[in-house]
């Protein structure tokens, strides 16, 4: 693993399982490459979206789909900037077994000037028995404004006051 | 008829005698958990998420998760077919494809869906989502949803 994504993975963690949607999810970033990323989502019966079998609501799989590719194509970066989702699209094979965690992989698999191109799976006993799938574009848009030390920063200054730092920054 | 099928009905039934889309709500666990609430405004049916600290997604920017805003709009379409239609199981969905047109900023989202074709097996449904004004949407989505 090279020096950039070996501050990168802690900083993309700290993002992920320690604020926001991802922690209220109890997601879990399981592994970082240039252009790949696994993520780990545990059962909770808070998320289920269908009450009769105890299934996790599609939104979940949204969700845990849409943070591993744009994960995916942060990591793919050499220059400050964001990476807005242009679009996600995604197919349900199968539904998922309540009670059991979900994994999913993504990965980067076109990178060009403006656009980059990512897939990702969702599945649980067998990676090539998904649950579900999806393709999704990332536009780069340079930000030469946001620093590294900025986003540590901030990021820090999460950590030490919570969503109360967020809430603040939002209100400004 | 299991427990749990049994109760779905009766709420369902329940909820369309009232005219509260809302109660549709209240039976899936994941709307609570994201915040969503719905009302009647004319003949429409409107879906709104408050702000809330549980879906921030990037902290560095104040923004709403992406999946929030996708799962949002994948519950209210599946929400307008059990309100709209004479549905009685959680549609299953197929796929879903989502355009996000602005950035989610930290405060309250909008939704209203359409539902453009009901087949025996299948229904499409549409999803739009603003936060100042419907004119400038903020994401839209298409799904397909099994249902029988």
């Amino acid at each position: 693993m090279n020096l950039k994504l070996a501050i990168f993975k802690p900083m993309l963690k700290l993002a992920m399982e320690r604020t926001g949607h991802g922690a209220a999810l109890g997601f879990k970033l399981t592994k970082v490459g240039r252009g790949e990323v696994e993520m780990t989502f545990p059962y909770k019966e808070e998320v289920v979206g269908n009450p009769v079998t105890g299934v996790v609501h599609g939104g979940v799989i949204v969700s845990l789909l849409d943070t591993a590719c744009g994960s995916a194509a942060i990591t793919m970066l050499t220059r400050a900037a964001v990476t807005p989702t242009m679009d996600l699209r995604l197919d349900y094979m199968h539904p998922a077994q309540p009670q059991q965690p979900i994994y999913v992989a993504a990965k980067v698999y076109r990178d060009t000037s403006n656009v980059m191109f990512c897939r990702g799976s969702a599945w649980q006993d067998d990676p090539e028995n998904p649950i579900a799938h999806c393709v999704a574009t990332f536009m780069k848009v340079e930000t030469p404004s946001i620093s590294l030390t900025n986003i540590i920063r901030r990021r820090f200054n999460l950590l030490v006051r919570g969503n109360k730092a967020f809430e603040q920054e939002a209100d400004k | 008829m299991s427990d749990a099928l049994e109760i779905l009905q009766q709420g369902l039934n329940k909820a369309r005698a009232a005219s509260s889309p809302q109660q549709i709500l209240d039976l899936i666990p994941y709307s609570s958990f994201i915040g969503a609430e719905a009302k009647i405004e004319g003949s429409d049916v409107i879906y709104w998420l408050d702000r809330c600290p549980t879906n921030i997604g990037n902290p560095s920017l104040p923004a709403i998760h992406g999946g929030v805003i996708g799962g949002f709009l994948e519950l209210s379409a599946a929400i307008e077919i059990l309100y709209t239609l004479d549905v009685n199981a959680v549609p299953k969905v197929v796929d879903f494809s989502l355009d996000y047109l602005r950035p989610g900023r930290y405060k309250t989202i909008y939704a209203s869906c359409t539902v453009l074709r009901q087949g025996r097996k299948l229904v499409n449904v549409t999803a739009t989502a603003w936060q100042d004004s419907p004119d400038t949407p903020i994401a839209t989505a298409r799904c397909h949803f099994l249902i029988s």
